[in-house]
């Protein structure tokens, strides 16, 4: 007796999983049963939307209290990608940026023409762009050596995070043709000068400040072997000799892919270049080297965490920097302003992290982490983001905290610190 | 019979019993998993509409749309596939390179192309895609499980006949499936997705098999999430059509000429 309940036990209790495994595939194809016919989605030749925000910010300024400041923006921002043919397509992208805030945060309103070109592939393995266009090279997250074509094409910095500020900068004019085979691509621009200085206008689409000297590019990629995937750049700049560059990323397991980023060529420091006349500074065109290199980590709970290590040789290094800092502001501002344009690395060595967690805690919200940490200054930049998505629409808070020494990379910011509140919605 | 004839003789019907055992002629495990690939794949590029309905706890709370285009490689015989998002409006006209494991995504917004790593792929829809324009029979080794009849996903019973696949090329996104196809003519009925670990991944059923291509194809798969049974994604395949895809598009250099009609 006690032998039969005893079987009749385990029986159910090895059933019992299986038993639970059928309801629980039941309930899934019940709730596919009412699924009903979605009406079909076609592709759209434009995106649109709205962001607006609110925000409170700590002014900081060399020599002056801190004060505290309300900041308001709206900005919208519109991309068409339209077929004109089978074989032309045409590409316009702008952004408008209405803020409400003092003049020492920036200008109140801006409109940048991120992109107006035309697309012609008159076959499958040829393509050929005319116009404004954002080329983008890079393996790299928190620093492009290879990224020649970045300089002077942020008009506003609306976010400090590296994908906003990528997003929201203006391209190029340039004539771009490329030529493709299996595995592999040759790519050629050249970029000409069309204006002698950057215009700060509100409305000007400021071809002076990405198109103020001529300059050219070829870049060459192809699969050497599988998991090899290298590209190779040279970039043609009437400023200074040719410079190299080259992007690898690989992966190294089924959650993580390396990635090597460098550039370098005979050119002057950045120090020359902010002080030309400078008796002091050596004005000699040396091998310079620029490198950003790190791994990306995703885990299985969808957190993906990149660690990066950044060098730049043609800035200063500590010794230099801590003596620029406690010398004459007229260099050290030149400096800074140099570097600002250039969006290089103020000094030798910096590290980052970003960690971006999607669906954390629940579904649909998103958070971001990011650190900057200059190595020589020890200043840092944190950035923290939640978002959450709806359908049409996202919502975030973002909070940026700047700390270090009133003269140090981070430390000299104007936005000490902010937080502010973000309503996107998509049209 | 003395001691040691009898051991000798023991040991000899033990030694016979293993090599019939391991001269067993499988019944052709790796043709079924061939014959339920080719149900599933057309045999040459094409391109399809993918609709996902994502449900959480009994509740419909997302729903994306990506359009597919897919190639098999003449060197491994494995799809390529070049996945464009369609809906919802934050992700249109974001890209998807699968090209063995190479992943790369790209950005309209940003113009910027990123190498992923599987795992990290696995963190968007786009991975779905694969339990479809995928030839196991390539990265998988096949053996009979089991002959068993099994309710699919229509609540018919079937029957049919468990395959199980483990793993035999770095480019196989799982460690083990179950594959539960149909005795009869191979059409995949469900299967169960593992990882290293162990872990189900996924459960799939294949369902609502429509003339599509020239064959009977399953055009809607639901699918269970395997750590959390409540998050469930129907997924819809519609608009197939063969499809010129030029091997040069499917590189991370392309993306982002790649505009399709």
């Amino acid at each position: 007796m006690y032998i039969k309940q005893a079987t009749a036990l385990l029986t159910i209790a090895l059933c019992a999983p299986a038993f639970a495994a059928d309801a629980i595939e039941d309930d899934a194809l019940n709730l596919a049963d009412t699924t009903t016919e979605t009406a079909p989605v076609t592709p759209s030749s434009w995106r649109l939307f709205s962001e607006t925000t609110a925000g409170r910010t700590t002014v900081h300024q060399w020599g002056l209290p801190d004060t505290t400041e309300d900041t308001q923006r709206l900005s919208l921002d519109l991309l068409v990608d339209k077929r004109l043919s089978p074989e032309v397509r045409a590409v316009f992208s702008d952004r408008l940026d209405l803020n409400h805030q003092s003049d020492a945060l920036g200008q109140k309103t801006l409109n940048s023409v991120k992109e107006a070109y035309l697309s012609w592939q008159p076959q499958n393995d040829r393509v050929l762009d005319v116009g404004r266009i954002n080329v983008r090279y890079g393996a790299a997250m928190g620093y492009n050596p290879t990224d020649f074509f970045r300089e002077g094409a942020n008009r506003a910095i609306t976010s400090f995070d590296p994908n906003a500020i990528r997003e929201n900068r203006m391209g190029t004019v340039m004539l771009r043709g490329q030529t493709l085979w299996q595995g592999g691509a040759l790519t050629a621009i050249v970029a000409p000068k069309v204006a002698d200085a950057p215009n700060t206008g509100d409305w000007n689409a400021d071809l002076g400040a990405t198109n103020n000297r001529n300059r050219w590019l070829v870049s060459v990629s192809h699969q050497l072997a599988d998991n090899f995937n290298p590209q190779l750049v040279l970039y043609g700049d009437q400023r200074q000799p040719v410079q190299m560059g080259l992007n690898l990323a690989m992966l190294v397991n089924d959650a993580t892919v390396a990635h090597v980023e460098w550039s370098g060529g005979r050119q002057k420091s950045l120090l020359a270049q902010a002080l030309p006349l400078s008796q002091a500074v050596s004005q000699d065109e040396t091998f310079r080297n620029r490198l950003a290199t790190g791994l990306t980590y995703t885990t299985a709970s969808k957190l993906s965490i990149t660690g990066e290590y950044h060098y730049n040789g043609a800035a200063v290094d500590k010794a230099v920097w801590n003596a620029l800092r406690t010398s004459s502001m007229l260099d050290y501002t030149s400096y800074r302003e140099l570097v600002d344009e250039q969006l290089d690395l103020t000094t030798r060595q910096a590290a980052f992290l970003r960690a971006s967690w999607q669906d954390a805690f629940i579904n649909r919200l998103d958070l971001t982490a990011m650190l900057r940490y200059n190595l020589d200054d020890h200043s840092k930049l944190s950035w923290l983001e939640a978002r959450y998505r709806f359908e049409k629409s996202e919502v975030a808070l973002q909070w940026v905290m700047a700390s270090g020494d009133d003269s140090s990379d981070f430390g000299a910011m104007a936005q000490r610190r902010y937080i502010q509140a973000l309503f996107r919605y998509y049209f | 019979m003395k001691l040691h004839q009898l051991s000798l003789f023991l040991l000899g019907l033990l030694l016979g019993a293993v090599a019939l055992a391991q001269g067993t002629p499988q019944p052709n495990a790796q043709a079924m998993l061939q014959a339920s690939d080719a149900v599933r794949n057309p045999d040459k590029a094409f391109g399809v509409t993918v609709t996902l309905i994502e449900y959480r706890n009994g509740k419909q709370t997302d729903t994306s749309t990506l359009g597919s285009y897919a190639k098999s490689d003449a060197r491994s015989g494995q799809f390529r596939t070049l996945i464009r998002f369609v809906a919802p409006t934050r992700d249109e006209g974001k890209l998807m390179l699968k090209n063995g494991n190479d992943f790369w995504f790209y950005d309209p917004a940003s113009r910027a192309s990123v190498r992923l790593s599987p795992q990290q792929r696995l963190m968007g829809q786009a991975s779905n895609g694969d339990v479809v324009t995928v030839n196991l029979a390539k990265d998988y080794q096949a053996k009979i499980g089991l002959e068993e009849e099994i309710a699919d996903g229509n609540r018919q019973m079937r029957r049919s006949t468990r395959l199980d696949l483990s793993a035999s090329s770095p480019d196989a996104s799982y460690n083990r499936i179950e594959l539960w196809v149909d005795s009869a003519n191979s059409q995949p009925l469900k299967a169960r997705f593992f990882s290293e670990s162990e872990r189900l991944l996924k459960t799939v059923y294949y369902r609502r098999y429509q003339p599509q291509l020239g064959k009977e194809r399953p055009t809607e798969m639901v699918i269970i999430d395997g750590l959390d049974a409540k998050w469930v994604t129907v997924m819809r395949y519609s608009d197939f059509v063969y499809r010129d895809v030029p091997e040069v598009w499917l590189q991370r250099d392309y993306l982002p000429s790649f505009k399709p009609e």
